[in-house]
């Protein structure tokens, strides 16, 4: 018996899926404000001269890197309450989680970029008499910036696809109202492949811009 | 710390580590079949993608966009959910996950793959040719081996990314590392130990591929 697509089904619970769309695009942007402005403070820590903050910084990275989100996720979800006492809902967890995810990832490419300007110039800066912060500021930051834009831009349409996990501890985004529409109408053929139509509507074009960026701020020395 | 802060209980891991080893078995054997797979498929897609034909390179790049642009959670609860009602039959979890595994890892590798060829200059290719050559002995003896130095290290990546993958496949019940420590931890009412473990042995796993990694990075790729 063939198969009867019933898309009129998607298009009856189309405000569902909106509101868990609107839900992804908030965590996307609130999680990468986190991972910007702490991933900064840990690129920082290390590229400190005291090895007492560089060490902590370099474990947390690592273990933000080495470990599947999911773990992440569901370990500050459960564990962080029993070890605190302070319950979270499924948003501050999770928002926590993919932030501090987005934080090690981000850590990386600031200090990736920094180093990658020619330490030539920091000692012309230097021997021109400008102070550390000056040659950091007016110097190799300017320049590190342009290579930080790419790969930048690249975390933020993986941190949008990311957002997804936050649904296995039921935080109401995209992903969550689809598995929820999917058992509640008995329709995941429908309902699962116009979600997925719709990642890849927003996500793709983002990745298009990146692949702009890469060419844009190709570095030529 | 509350007042009723818990006491770390470190023998609930060793007491159920025959449990997590039986999920470490699953995610090894998914991470590695995968990998192979995905190794295999993405040769071909980016074969595809750099053919004379239009119809091949756009397919096989509208296959990697697809695969690149949509979030893994979606693409494994699709192939086990949507595909057998496409389909007509039925698959596995296992099955499920890794066909998801392989074709997300191939769609990756394949921009790998034609990345580290295209980065090969052209005038070798024709030096190649013009010596008599074949193309596919230009791509066999000459583009290729030099592409794959380049390559190594985004391969080594990608191979942590697909461990770290792994664990999202234990939404559709499939019994591997993360699926055993989410139900231990609600088993035992032990998560911070059981969860704890189960992230230090991800960590166990992938660390010394990235250290790999790093070690290719600088060897190949910052020296060329």
């Amino acid at each position: 018996m063939p198969y009867t697509w019933r898309f009129d089904v998607v298009i009856e619970n189309l405000p569902v899926l909106l509101q868990g769309l609107w839900m992804t695009c908030v965590l996307t942007v609130l999680s990468m404000v986190i991972g910007l402005v702490v991933g900064l403070a840990i690129a920082l820590l290390r590229l400190s001269d005291w090895r007492i903050l560089r060490v902590p910084a370099t474990v947390f990275t690592e273990l933000f890197r080495t470990t599947p989100l999911l773990v992440q996720v569901v370990w500050i979800f459960t564990v962080i309450p029993l070890l605190t006492g302070v319950l979270l809902s499924p948003f501050f967890s999770g928002l926590l989680a993919l932030g501090l995810n987005v934080a090690a990832f981000m850590s990386e490419i600031y200090r990736t970029g920094i180093q990658s300007v020619d330490r030539g110039q920091r000692h012309a800066a230097q021997a021109l008499g400008m102070t550390s912060m000056q040659t950091m500021r007016r110097v190799v930051l300017p320049q590190a910036v342009m290579r930080m834009v790419p790969p930048m831009a690249a975390m933020w349409v993986a941190l949008f696809k990311d957002t997804s996990i936050l649904a296995t501890i039921g935080v109401v985004e995209l992903m969550y109202q689809a598995r929820f529409l999917a058992s509640d109408t008995f329709r995941p053929l429908e309902i699962f492949t116009v979600v997925a139509v719709i990642y890849f509507i927003l996500a793709y074009p983002q990745s298009l811009v990146v692949n702009r960026l890469y060419e844009r701020f190709r570095v030529r020395e | 710390m509350p007042d009723n802060a818990p006491i770390w209980k470190f023998e609930v891991v060793t007491q159920n580590l025959s449990y997590l080893l039986a999920g470490l078995e699953m995610t090894l054997l998914l991470a590695v079949v995968s990998m192979v797979l995905g190794v295999l498929l993405g040769l071909l897609v980016a074969a595809a993608r750099l053919s004379r034909f239009l119809l091949i390179r756009a397919i096989a790049g509208f296959y990697v966009d697809v695969w690149r642009s949509t979030p893994f959670l979606a693409q494994i609860l699709w192939v086990f959910f949507a595909l057998p009602i496409v389909t007509g039959f039925r698959i596995s979890a296992f099955a499920a996950g890794i066909i998801c595994l392989s074709c997300h890892a191939s769609a990756y590798l394949a921009e790998v793959f034609r990345a580290g060829i295209l980065s090969i200059s052209g005038g070798q290719r024709h030096a190649a040719l013009a010596l008599g050559m074949t193309r596919f002995q230009a791509a066999y003896r000459i583009v290729l081996p030099q592409a794959l130095t380049r390559m190594l290290p985004a391969i080594g990546s990608q191979s942590i990314n697909l461990v770290k993958e792994s664990a999202l496949v234990s939404v559709i019940n499939l019994q591997e590392l993360m699926w055993y420590a989410q139900s231990l931890a609600g088993f035992t009412m032990r998560s911070i130990e059981i969860l704890t473990a189960a992230a230090l042995i991800y960590a166990a796993l992938t660390y010394p591929q990235a250290l790999l990694v790093n070690y290719l990075h600088r060897k190949y790729v910052v020296q060329s």
